[in-house]
């Protein structure tokens, strides 16, 4: 061979890799700038004294509470990622269908002064409700919407879950109206606890236990079921599982039915924390726990709780402690923009999230 | 009596013509071998018979019952089990919870506890990894997995995808060494290999496929002497 056509390659090789350096050097500037931020912000904000401990301490409490909802959502996004390699976008829209059953459900029993009397009866009813009503509505999209795709490579499929998850919001829309429905606040959610000078609202406390504890639940499902078992035996390799006698549809199903009703729970002390019900409510929350999923790794279960605390925590944190320490007037009206930045920051950075494989490489 | 039979099983993937109309037969009781080339379309087979690709046109029967629109897990169900290439275990999984895999369609605890048992036995190196994820262990290890995992099944017929792939040559003896005690026991064998000498020299009948056909048939100890076969496949 002539030493000419080898002299091409060679050049558009080096070429390439001066491209390469120069964009991995805009990467680590990247990095760097944020860890400078973050570092400078925590630093401004510590010297500057602004917060009481009892205000961090309300920042830190928040935001395991608001991640603990996440984390409950996120675990919906993981698991059918795994079993189905689909983001399901409609996630959140499920975890509405279930606070609005809990609505439809509080309401006449806050009425009836039920809920006053009765709160463990009537928070179980109105649980209860939220998770019948996504599973079903969950497994129904499965079964309509997804299972047409499930040997359809590309993007059909998360194009029919964007139809699905738009379905949902309008449908909310039509059938309950656009406006904003509060949700009853029973008399017993004004309890506090007290210790050491902190101040614990009684509801805080009871989303996060009872999140925990549902998800502790879903953990020893997942974990020590022939079901779940064979669920993490389709995440990994659908084929196998199949010949090894596991009806992947079944174990489809029974994903979407877990991490509806988990939506569905999410969605109930989402609306209990906020007060508000409307059909649009599960498009913030979903995303954001699609990031906390992304941060976990997506596909790993424990990743997508830790995933979920984790972006609640630094949306709640975040902008106290990062940004009113750079000079930024209203830090916490960034709050939204920090949990965006943090999942583009993962996935730019480390697709594979804290626990997770490669998104790109998984099956490889 | 023929336990598997394929009668000119046509499969296509999209326009690629794969399998061009092959048949085969298996009797009760017996190792038979496919051997061929890379490429030649033995995975593509054995996939057919177990319900992860459908024939274009064609017939495949077990134990009697045409298996034409079963799916996968309903064929494993039947008995009728196979070992994929590459083994594909579960990674992620713990060594027992692979074997827990495998006897998936089972429902009688005391008789799975005893195949459990009874093959820790026979690869003791399992028994000492049991609690550890099967992605850390060695190959020959993967392959015990693999072949544990299947009998857990309690199958009547295997179907076994180049059991010897990526294995150390003393490793191969000891696959082939076990497929003969599986046979032992009783289990129908189908083997798919592209180490034609060791595959013919162990099987019952062997069927050579060439770019999708069947070329050549017949005892695997004849076509270990055929000079076709030697000039082929045995250097
Ligand atoms: N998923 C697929 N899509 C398209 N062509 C395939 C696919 N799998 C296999 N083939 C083709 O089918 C033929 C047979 O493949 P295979 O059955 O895997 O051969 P073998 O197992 O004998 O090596 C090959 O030409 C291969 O390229
Ligand atoms: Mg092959």
């Amino acid at each position: 061979m002539s030493a000419g056509p080898l002299a091409i390659p060679s050049v558009a090789a080096r070429r390439g890799a001066a491209r390469m350096s120069a964009v991995s050097l805009a990467l680590w500037t990247v990095r760097f700038l944020v860890v400078a931020l973050v570092v400078a912000g925590t630093i401004g904000t510590i010297l500057k004294d602004r917060y009481t401990t009892a205000q961090w301490f309300e920042f830190v409490l928040f935001g395991l509470t608001i991640g603990s909802l996440y984390a409950q959502v996120a675990l919906g996004y993981t698991m059918v990622y795994g079993v189905l390699r689909l983001i399901n976008f409609a996630h959140g829209d499920i975890m509405m269908c279930g606070a609005f059953a809990g609505y439809f459900v509080a309401t006449p029993l806050e009425n009836s002064g039920f809920l006053e009397v009765h709160p463990v009866l009537g928070m179980a009813a109105i649980l209860a409700a939220g998770m019948v009503v996504s599973g079903v509505i969950a497994v129904l999209t499965e079964r309509i919407a997804y299972r047409p795709f499930r040997r359809v490579q590309g993007f059909a499929p998360l194009i029919c879950a964007f139809g699905v998850s738009f379905f949902l919001e309008q449908t909310f829309r039509g059938l309950f109206g656009s406006s904003v429905k509060s949700y009853p606040a029973p008399k017993w959610e004004g309890v506090e606890f007290h210790w050491a000078g902190l101040s614990v609202p009684g509801v805080d406390l009871l989303v996060i236990v009872l999140a925990v504890a549902f998800m502790a639940v879903l953990y020893l499902i997942v974990q020590k079921t022939r079901m779940g078992m064979a669920m993490r035996a389709v995440s990994e390799d659908g084929e196998a599982a199949a010949l090894m006698g596991v009806d992947v549809g079944k174990v489809i199903v029974f994903t979407f039915a877990l991490g509806g009703a988990m939506a569905g729970i999410a969605g109930v002390f989402y609306a209990f924390l906020f007060k508000q019900v409307y059909f649009y409510m599960g498009f913030t929350p979903g995303i954001k726990a699609f990031g906390g999923a992304v941060l976990g790794g997506i596909g790993s279960v424990p990743g997508a709780m830790l995933g979920g605390f984790f972006l609640g925590l630094v949306e709640s944190v975040g902008p106290s402690l990062f940004l009113d320490g750079i000079g930024i007037k209203a830090p916490y009206e960034l709050r939204d923009v920090i949990a965006y930045t943090l999942m583009i920051l993962v996935l730019v950075f480390r697709p594979q999230g804290i626990l997770g494989e490669h998104m790109a490489k998984k099956r490889a | 009596m023929a336990l598997l039979e394929l009668s000119d099983v046509q499969v296509f993937y999209d326009k690629i013509e794969a399998l061009k109309g092959i048949s085969l037969s298996v009797e009760a009781g017996r190792i038979a071998t496919l051997v061929g080339a890379n490429g030649a379309g033995k995975s593509t087979t054995l996939r057919a018979v177990s319900g992860l690709i459908h024939p274009r046109a064609g017939t495949i029967r077990y134990d009697g019952t045409t298996l034409a629109g079963r799916q996968p897990h309903e064929i494993t169900a039947m008995g009728l089990v196979q070992v994929p290439e590459g083994r594909r275990i579960f990674g992620r999984l713990t060594v027992d919870e692979n074997l827990a895999m495998g006897a998936f369609t089972r429902h009688d605890r005391r008789g799975i506890a005893e195949d459990r048992e009874r093959l820790l036995q026979l690869f003791p190196r399992l028994r000492e990894r049991l609690h550890q994820v099967a992605g850390t262990l060695s190959g020959g290890e993967q392959q015990m997995v693999a072949t544990a995992r299947a009998l857990m099944a309690r199958p009547s017929m295997l179907l076994m995808d180049e059991p010897s792939m990526g294995l150390a040559p003393m490793l191969v003896e000891q696959v082939f060494e076990t497929i003969r005690a599986i046979n032992a026991d009783g289990v129908t064998i189908l083997l798919v290999e592209q180490n034609a000498l060791m595959a013919l020299s162990i099987a019952d009948h062997g069927y050579v496929l060439e770019s999708g056909r069947i070329v050549l048939s017949g005892p695997g100890r004849d076509l270990l002497d055929d000079e076709r076969v030697r000039h082929a496949y045995l250097g």
